[in-house]
């Protein structure tokens, strides 16, 4: 006993410590970087970018001495990894950075709502300078190309230059050079067709031993991303789009022979040779098989690849071109710095801007390792080619600049999460033919072309108007709300207690006000414009019901979202309460040590957000995850096998395995049911079994009349909840193939909306549409359960 | 034997004692009763495996090398990696610069949390209050608009509520993180409102009579007495503020900046999860706190919290 209270007096001690050193750490941290922002006759400049600690550390070191360089310029620099929601986020707000990363596929899209800077004055200027030169004439012409956008012709690839390539990669495979060797496969250093790579992956694959799991070898990895499969479908003459320059986006050409025969070979490897891994759902990733030396050639990638593969020290490895049809094509990788319009300083941000794409950052990319130099000087020279270094074939990335291509890709941002769940289906999960899966990209991605919201002419929101009109409303609101309170009577003496009672209910009232029904309304508004966040509100445009509109008819993920959580919803509410019900039953108990086991059911309750979800996921790994290790212990002797939960099975599986990771944290409703067996009077049961009553008797007329009201909280709250469910499906989507459309949680669709398609108009409409369900779902639950809840044992 | 006292009434002896030989009924009970202790321990004990299950899986995998964590059928490390943890807390930002330990994710975490609990207790608790105590015109109907929030998908207001937060020159400070909690919460609002409900009026009687104040009366008697709930809101306020990632991740922008939620949110990096072991690490680290303060107060949050709070 002495022992715990001293313990417990330590943990105190320890925890008052840790919060004074930390309001201390965080006091002292804003004080300094008042000071260091509040400098008078500085200008500052923000910066955004991404990238691991190496690729941050360069880009500090490049920040810090372009400030010793120009002392009277501060910068400041973010870093972000969900880079696209902190960039939207801060150009919504009107607080754009300065300067940041653009990639080339965004170019067009930010290039012609005018939300970057038109960089060609400025080069001009240069060239005025400097006898007629620009920084921009020793990098590589295809990238400086990558970043021009010509507003009249919407093409990608000319006219004005809105970007400065910071580096670039072209597409190549990384291959095991010791199982080549073992399989008797001569390295392919001058490319191969895809016969060759067939062949030769068969013979890797062959190296296996059929009796151990841990040695397994697959010849290779083909990457199915989108972007690698549109390169691939090139090395074969395919594309995603026909016309002249394969940017008729009306056409999309996946059905073409030459396409077909592309994604038939793949699957013939995938599927029939078992040639080239193929994963699904969550299982051993592609990256941790080639590092482990399972996989004989894995790409197409990119140089990024390199320094984690510098850390290999099991088996040697080079790079080799991609395998070719007709011709040996490679796509580009490449991200810019680019100025934003909203900038202060665009002279400042242009000298920034130079500095950071020069020579020495070029330079510091090289030898990193993680990115190819824009400059062919650079590229050219040891900093990139590292002598010395794997890959001894560096040459190969700088020779397939000449065989490079830029592909053009569509505004509207929806393509690729169409193509990629359809080249998934067929690809990976088997569901469809490639011919199947052309048709069916063409058919939903007409669809959603042919919506009134890409193809009408909106006129500008009036906002003025707007405001007006909510200000009456509002005032209208308020009035009627006064009258009908007007209508009850209060003494003399309640007019003070009145004022006590509003004084005391303030701060919610305050909330409500500014984080509640202020942001409704203003939702309420979006939800009837257009507005890409990437310009301030006054650049939202008008659209009616267009909005509503496109999600009930041309929408297909809204309906398969419905589904998704309502199947989610139906199965998760009534398990985890039935559980937690059992649960509590059970604890309720009067065991020896039953505090223990009350705290052991608790305690994984505890755990929640991004590290509960990790958590899992790794458990329902296919390969090395714990689950189905012991599912097929028991199943496989009687000849079953355990689901591919988030892969092959997800369309039935992925639900029940949430539900299976929600059943974890069943103490906490647990703790809920148990409070409200202990309040039980036990008379009660007394005087059943007076009356005779079993067990089971006394549960249905005891226990859950006087729990019902619980009961129905729970259920409430329940529903509610699972309506809302994010963060699992969000984590879970991400790590087993980025599309999965039976993890299309509403929420997370509406997410996509908002934050990787930037229609926040739309993601308003949809917001409110998940509003009047849940509305509706509350109502029909309370009308339900009006005969079902008893309220006598709990009056107060 | 007496493991198990009779709480459960269907194993009581009856009352009326007509049983033909005592000794004979004694021994069948016994048998029952040992049956029935069989059966609970094998359900509590199973069940609680069951439970445990996944937090030995994350720490062994947590002490493995990056190798052994994707063999399949190892379960347990062969050689415990413990520098598995001074490595994750490196990624994390921990660092010791001139023997001085700085860890920006932590101490934000720490600041945010602490504030976010205070003001979440003051401020429900103070409303619940109201709600309970006070006749006002309006009461009900806003107490209806209270609890129909709930309902509100925080989507909703997600982008107009930055865009507040913005206005007022708030972005990349705590401050967002913090504030919200100062205005309430519906669900704890609701839970104080309950509680308050209860307690005797004639005990607030007393208190005017001896001419305190409101805002003493509430002080010094309602707040103590609410202790239960108040145990169980703060904690809730804790895991959630701890835990809390989508905020962060849209309010804060620089480096320094950072929660716990969102360094760990780093290892899922843009090349994919490379350091499974270090993450695995992390997680555990993470939820450390929360795991710690629950056995810390387990004793307010099983035995009365829940039941005083959860009423009607």
């Amino acid at each position: 006993m002495t022992v715990g209270k001293a313990l417990r007096s330590l943990l105190v001690i320890a925890t008052l410590l840790l919060c004074v050193w930390a309001f201390i750490d965080v006091g002292v941290r804003i004080v300094n970087k008042r000071a260091e922002m509040y400098q008078p006759g500085k200008t500052v400049l923000t910066i955004l970018h991404w990238g691991n600690t190496e690729e941050e550390e360069i880009v500090k070191q490049l920040v810090r001495e372009f400030e010793a360089e120009h002392p009277d310029i501060k910068v400041k620099r973010l870093h972000a990894n969900d880079y696209d929601t902190k960039l939207k986020t801060m150009l919504a707000a009107g607080t754009p950075p300065d300067l940041f990363y653009l990639r080339y596929e965004d170019v067009s899209e930010y290039a012609d709502t005018d939300m970057i800077v038109n960089l060609t004055p400025f080069i001009e200027k240069d060239r005025e300078k400097n006898n007629g030169y620009a920084m921009t004439d020793d990098f590589y012409p295809i990238l400086i190309d990558a970043f021009r956008f010509d507003k009249e012709a919407q093409l990608q690839g000319q006219g004005d230059l809105y970007g400065i390539a910071k580096d670039f990669t072209t597409w190549i495979m990384y291959v095991n050079l010791d199982l080549f060797k073992q399989a008797g496969v001569e390295v392919p250093y001058d490319g191969w067709t895809w016969n060759e790579y067939r062949a030769a992956m068969k013979k890797i694959r062959a190296l296996s031993d059929s009796e151990d799991v841990n040695k397994q070898y697959y010849g290779g990895v083909l990457k199915t991303w989108p972007t690698v499969v549109r390169n691939l479908l090139w090395t074969n003459g395919g594309d995603y789009f026909g016309g002249e320059n394969r940017n008729d986006f009306t056409k999309v050409t996946l059905g073409e022979p030459q396409a077909q025969e592309m994604l038939n070979l793949i699957r013939a490897m995938r599927m029939d040779d078992d040639s080239v891994y193929n994963p699904t759902g969550i299982s051993q990733s592609e990256d941790d098989m080639f590092r482990r030396g399972k996989i004989g050639s894995i790409g197409p990638l990119g140089r990024w690849m390199t320094p984690q593969y510098r850390k290999i020290t099991e088996f040697d490895w080079d790079v080799v071109p991609m395998p070719y049809g007709t011709q040996p094509i490679s796509d580009i990788a490449t991200v810019s710095w680019a100025i934003a319009s909203g900038t202060q300083h665009p002279d400042e941000a242009y000298t920034l801007l130079k500095f950071l794409c020069g020579k020495k950052g070029q330079t510091l990319t090289s030898e990193l390792g993680l990115a190819m130099p824009c400059m062919p000087s650079v590229a050219n020279s040891d900093a990139f080619l590292s002598p010395g270094q794997k890959p001894a074939n560096a040459q190969l990335f700088i020779d397939m600049v000449d065989k490079s291509h830029l592909p053009q890709n569509p505004r509207i941002k929806k393509f690729t999460t169409i193509v990629d769940r359809e080249l998934q289906k067929t690809l990976q999960l088997d569901e469809k033919t490639p011919e199947e899966a052309a048709r069916d990209v063409a058919v939903q991605w007409q669809k959603e072309y042919e919506s009134p919201l890409y193809n009408k002419q909106y006129s500008r929101m009036p906002w003025m108007q707007v405001i007006i009109a909510t200000l009456i409303l509002l005032a209208a609101a308020i009035a009627i709300l006064w009258w009908i309170a007007r209508k009850e009577k209060l003494g003399a003496l309640d007019k003070a207690q009145e004022r006590t009672g509003y004084l005391f209910i303030s701060p919610w009232l305050l909330g409500f006000v500014l984080l509640v029904l202020g942001p409704m309304i203003l939702s309420f508004v979006l939800a009837f414009t257009k507005w890409t966040a990437m310009s301030p509100l006054s650049g939202a445009k008008f659209v009616g019901f267009d909005n509503f509109k496109h999600i009930f008819n041309y929408d297909s993920d809204f309906t398969q979202s419905l589904w998704v959580t309502a199947y989610f919803t139906i199965l998760c509410v009534p398990v985890t309460q039935v559980a937690a019900l059992l649960v509590a039953l059970l604890m309720n108990v009067s065991a020896k040590g039953i505090t223990f086991f009350r705290t052991a059911y608790f305690v994984p309750s505890v755990v929640t957000g991004v590290a509960l979800v990790t958590l899992w996921i790794t458990i329902f790994n296919n390969d090395s995850g714990m689950l189905n290790h012991f599912l097929n212990m028991f199943l496989q002797p009687l000849g079953l096998e355990a689901p591919d939960w988030f892969g092959e099975d997800a369309k039935w599986y992925a639900m029940p395995a949430l539900v299976i990771m929600s059943l974890w944290g069943v103490g906490g409703g647990m703790v809920i049911y148990l409070a409200g067996l202990k309040g039980i009077p036990q008379s009660l049961y007394e005087a059943a079994t007076i009356d005779g009553a079993g067990p089971v008797k006394k549960f249905f007329a005891v226990t859950m009349p006087m729990l019902s009201p619980l009961i129905f909280f729970n259920l409430v709250m329940g529903i509610i909840g699972s309506f809302q469910i994010f963060t699992q499906a969000y984590v879970i989507r991400g790590s087993s193939g980025g599309t999965n459309e039976n993890l299309m949680f509403y929420v997370l669709n509406l997410y996509d909306a908002a934050f990787n398609q930037h229609r926040m108009g739309y993601a308003s409409a949809l917001a409110w549409i998940l509003f009047i369900i849940i509305l509706v779902m509350t109502l029909l639950v309370f009308r339900g359960s009006k005969n079902m809840v008893h309220y006598e044992g709990l009056k107060s | 034997m007496s493991t198990l006292t009779t709480q459960q009434p269907d194993i009581k002896p009856p009352a009326s004692n007509k049983m033909p030989s005592p000794t004979l009924r004694n021994r069948s009970l016994k048998r029952q009763k040992l049956f029935y202790n069989i059966f609970i321990y094998t359900m509590l004990i199973g069940g609680a495996t069951l439970l445990m299950l996944p937090f030995i899986w994350l720490v062994s995998n947590s002490l493995k090398t990056d190798q052994e964590i994707s063999i399949i059928n190892q379960f347990f490390p062969k050689v415990i990696q413990w520098e598995n943890y001074p490595k994750a807390l490196e990624k994390m930002g921990f660092v010791i610069e001139n023997g001085v330990p700085h860890f920006p994710a932590l101490a934000n975490t720490i600041v945010i949390t602490v504030l976010c609990v205070f003001g979440q207790v003051i401020s429900s608790s103070l409303v619940g209050y109201g709600f309970a105590r006070y006749r006002f015109r309006g009461r009900n109907i806003l107490f209806m608009i209270m609890l129909s929030t709930m309902m509100l998908p925080a989507q909703v207001t997600m982008i107009p509520v930055f865009l507040l937060f913005r206005s007022v020159g708030w972005i990349d400070s705590l401050l967002p993180l913090i504030i919200p909690a100062w205005f309430g919460t519906p669900f704890f609002i609701f839970m104080f409102r309950q509680f308050f409900s209860q307690i005797p009026e004639s005990l607030l009687e007393a208190a005017r009579i001896d001419g305190a104040s409101n805002l003493r009366i509430y002080f010094t008697i309602m707040l103590p007495l609410s202790a239960p709930v108040v145990a169980i809101v703060a904690i809730y306020t804790f895991m959630f503020a701890w835990n809390d990632f989508m905020s962060p991740l849209i309010y804060l922008n620089s480096p320094e900046m950072r929660t716990l939620a969102l360094e760990l949110n780093t290892f899922n990096g843009q090349y994919g999860v490379q350091y499974r072991e270090l993450l695995m690490a992390a997680s555990f680290l993470t939820m450390l706190p929360c795991i710690i303060l629950f056995f810390a107060a387990q004793k307010y949050f099983m035995d009365n919290a829940a039941s005083s709070g959860m009423k009607g």
